[in-house]
């Protein structure tokens, strides 16, 4: 049966930019995570215009809207709750004129991450957050998940790249939040919007912040006979005064896989591979891998190369890049987690992440920003075989509680999304949920907007002073 | 110097409100000891006396709207050194600690917040709530990139803590970026997660004739500073880098920070651009103002002993027009009275509204101070 919504939104919007037929719902039911959606209808608005007809129009029939990318998220974000409108952004990609002189440029949603980098090369400058899903992941999934990438150690996450944004918001009003100036009057409502995972407004342009390329660059890769050896380089170099542009940490699980899909040159009898990239002026760059270099060798680095060439470079980045791609070769099915510890606490993490991996018989591998304590435990499996989905969500659970008991926290750069929300209550207690909810509340009261993510149900719990009303159950 | 020191546990709630004042407004001055005392002193005013007022260093109490209020909350001994943990860069410190003791501690250690250079009586809590940032910005980003878990009292007694202590995190709304620059009005921001960064091997201050072209021949400067005693490049990292980039700039380095002073005078107000346009801005001001603009970044300090209302009025203009703002850090009755405070308020300010209305239920703590007289 078409809805009297879906009628109205092919009147106002043309039969080519909705999608309703089974086959489009079962597509776009998922993104790159474990969880399945139905939607009810998708549709693919071209312009700012057409978000805001989308919000009124299904707010008027009461239909929550799920905004989504390329779906590369990995926490069911961009999944729907219910038989809701899945927004497609990718339709929406125009880059707008770069402003050189204060390093900016306007982009929409659907811009994808490289295309912009590749966009802003000839004026010698880039988009620093670079997630490994970066040749298909859009700005504006970047933006509601605060996407990082191995290069995000010095420079930041998607929220100190963003200066700006026009948002739709629940209502259907469009709204410009920030500006190209510094600190904006007022509160930092562009920064809240970052990492919000389309749950407060849908992101509709954004004023994003270029950066001049490193004049020189010397990228290394180091691999070590212990886990414990990487580890200690990594404190080593930062408490040397040294914050690496970037710096990558592989397994020998993950190391084997990745040689043997990209032949990146990683050394695969060794317990890890470190890749450190030091840029900045050329008088610096040699002085700092000469310094990377000297404390891998006194923490028993079997190896320490320093990529003679671009091509050498692109090869070692390329491997790390391709391992979520390489492990398709080991089983059919993956799951990609994200958690983030003090990097202290490193190498015990990873220990923990070993046993939980042998209690459950699911194979993980890993690969980590080891600079800032970011972990990506992945495991391998087959989930036609009997059980095998029990076993994977029980290993999650437990790698999350693992986590949040050294001082970690539940996601670095993936986001809550549906997978992690009934977590929260491990990190915060009922007054920090509350506060959540109140932070919802003050944007989406009616839940209009991607319903069900992030924030636990009855979290909204305190009103001191001012009792429920009779017959609320609180 | 300080010390790291547990948290205070015990301490009643029993203040006595009207045993001392803030020294400047006469009202009655709570310093709670501990997180839990001050949430219990808030959610305990009597009604009708129960509009708060937050006491930092005093270092800004000059920004925003004034304030009515019938008690003073001061800071001032939540100064505890919660959690120090130098491998992990991050530090855990109430809000009253000095900006000036926490960064000495710090730099023991070779390590920064990267907080205001000269900060003065400032406390970690004042510079948080006004999002005021250090000059290094061009280099580290604003003081808001930092702060990674907040701890906020609000009026009602909840003790809200968002964020976490690691360095990268998304899980949850950012609350922490929210807290920072809202001058209190989402809560008393009482404890916070600072991230740190190692202080440079090396550092230099490069004296130059045009920041623009500092800005071209410098590779990611600390910063570019101007003011009407010259301009100059700041330099920080290893000792190649720093000799390297000096060379460049073709300039007889001095070693160390030679930090400017901050603009004076009985008025005092920043502006802010688009960077490329704070040349323009800067050549339009007053030539008996003081001025520190920050190239690069876009902002520029200005301290004048008497000003214009109306050339105040046509700066401001100016800045809004290029999408930025004029607001005032410190201004004496008969120009605050006359001269707004904030400017145009931003598109978004009903949606600021919702959200501190509902931190704050009853808009007790510092009522009004925010664009928009939230």
């Amino acid at each position: 049966m078409v809805s009297s919504l879906e009628l109205e939104l092919r009147r106002r919007l043309g039969d080519e930019q909705v999608a309703s037929d089974p086959l489009d719902l079962y597509v776009f039911g998922k993104d790159s995570g474990l969880v399945r959606g139905e939607p009810g209808l998708v549709v693919f608005p071209r312009s700012t215009g057409e978000v805001a007809t989308i919000m009124r129009l299904a707010g008027r029939h009461r239909v929550p809207v799920v905004p989504r990318g390329s779906g590369t998220g990995l926490a069911g974000g961009a999944v729907t709750t219910g038989p809701h409108v899945l927004l497609v952004t990718t339709r929406m990609n125009r880059i707008g004129p770069v402003d050189v002189e204060n390093r900016c440029v306007w982009v929409q949603p659907g811009v994808i991450n490289l295309d912009l980098s590749v966009h802003t090369t000839p004026f010698g400058l880039h988009y620093a957050p670079d997630p490994s899903s970066q040749s298909v992941c859009t700005i504006g999934g970047n933006v509601a998940n605060n996407s990082g990438g191995p290069h995000c150690l010095a420079e930041g996450t998607t929220v100190n790249h963003v200066l700006a944004m026009e948002i739709v918001t629940p209502d259907g009003d469009i709204v410009t939040i920030g500006g190209p100036a510094p600190d904006p009057i007022g509160l930092d409502v562009r920064g809240l919007m970052v990492g919000s995972e389309g749950t407060l407004g849908i992101v509709t342009d954004a004023l994003v912040n270029l950066l001049p390329n490193p004049p020189a660059s010397r990228t290394i890769l180091l691999a070590f006979p212990e886990v414990q050896n990487a580890a200690a380089t990594v404190s080593g170099i930062i408490a040397n005064g040294l914050i690496p542009a970037a710096l990558e940490m592989m397994d020998q699980p993950m190391t084997i896989a990745v040689e043997r899909f990209a032949n990146a040159g990683f050394p695969t009898e060794s317990a890890a591979v470190l890749i450190a990239e030091v840029t900045g002026h050329p008088s610096a760059v040699d002085a700092e891998a000469e310094l990377v270099r000297r404390l891998a060798v006194s923490h028993r680095a079997t190896l320490t190369r320093i990529a003679s060439d671009e091509a050498e470079r692109k090869r070692i980045w390329l491997g790390r890049k391709s391992a979520f791609g390489a492990i398709a070769q080991m089983n059919p099915d993956y799951y990609l987690h994200d958690t983030v510890v003090p990097r202290t606490r490193l190498v015990e993490a990873i220990e923990e992440t070993y046993a939980i991996s042998k209690r459950h018989g699911i194979p993980m591998l890993n690969v980590f920003h080891a600079g800032d304590g970011n972990l990506h435990p992945l495991m391998s499996f087959d989930a036609s075989v009997p059980g095998v989905m029990e076993r994977v969500d029980a290993a999650g659970r437990d790698l999350i509680e693992m986590c949040v008991a050294i001082g970690g926290s539940l996601s670095g750069e993936h986001g809550i999304g549906m997978e992690k929300r009934d977590y929260m209550p491990l990190v915060f207690d009922e007054m920090g949920l509350d506060a959540q909810a109140r932070i919802r509340e003050a944007f989406d009261p009616d839940g209009r907007l991607n319903p069900g993510k992030i924030v636990p149900q009855g979290s909204r719990c305190f009103d001191f002073g001012r009792p429920p009303p009779v017959g609320v159950w609180v | 110097m300080l010390r790291l020191r547990p948290s205070a546990t015990g301490g009643g709630l029993g203040l006595s409100l009207a045993s001392s004042t803030d020294g400047v407004s006469g009202l009655p001055t709570a310093t709670p000891e501990t997180i839990e005392e001050a949430a219990g002193l808030m959610a305990n005013l009597p009604a009708g006396g129960d509009r708060i007022r937050i006491h930092g260093g005093g270092s800004h109490r000059g920004i925003g709207y004034p304030v009515t209020s019938d008690v003073v909350l001061s800071t001032s001994r939540l100064d505890r050194v919660v959690a120090w943990e130098p491998d992990d860069l991050t530090v855990v410190v109430e809000a009253g600690v000095l900006v000036e003791e926490l960064e000495q501690m710090l730099a023991s250690k070779g390590q920064t917040a990267l907080l205001p250079e000269q900060p003065g009586t400032g406390t970690v809590g004042g510079a948080i709530a006004t999002a005021i940032s250090g000059w290094r910005r061009y280099r580290y980003g604003p003081i808001r990139d930092r702060v990674l878990e907040t701890t906020l009292v609000s009026s009602d007694g909840r003790v809200v803590t968002a964020g976490g202590r690691v360095v990268k995190n998304v899980t949850g709304y950012d609350i922490p970026r929210l807290a920072t620059g809202s001058l209190g009005a989402m809560g008393l921001i009482a404890r916070v997660c600072l991230k740190l960064w190692p202080v440079p091997q090396a550092s230099a201050t490069v004296p130059v004739e045009s920041p623009e072209e500092a800005l071209e021949v410098a590779y990611r400067p600390l910063a570019v500073l101007e003011t009407r005693e010259g301009t100059a490049v700041f330099l920080g990292g290893t000792p190649e880098e720093v000799s390297g980039q000096a060379a460049a700039l073709g300039a007889i380095p001095t070693p160390g920070l030679n930090w400017p002073d901050h603009p004076s005078g009985a008025v005092r107000f920043s502006v802010r651009t688009p960077p490329s346009s704070l040349r323009g801005i800067v050549d339009g001001l007053d030539p008996g103002w003081t001025y520190l603009a920050q190239f690069g970044v876009g902002e520029v300090t200005v301290g004048a002993d008497e000003v214009d209302l109306e050339e105040l009025g046509e700066l401001r203009g100016r800045a809004e027009s290029l999408g930025g703002a004029l607001l005032m850090l410190d201004a004496p009755q008969s120009v605050a009275g006359a001269f707004d405070p904030w400017g145009t308020p931003p598109p978004s300010i009903e949606i600021q509204r919702r959200v501190v209305n509902l931190f704050d239920p009853g808009r007790r703590i510092n009522r009004g101070i925010l664009p928009g007289r939230i």
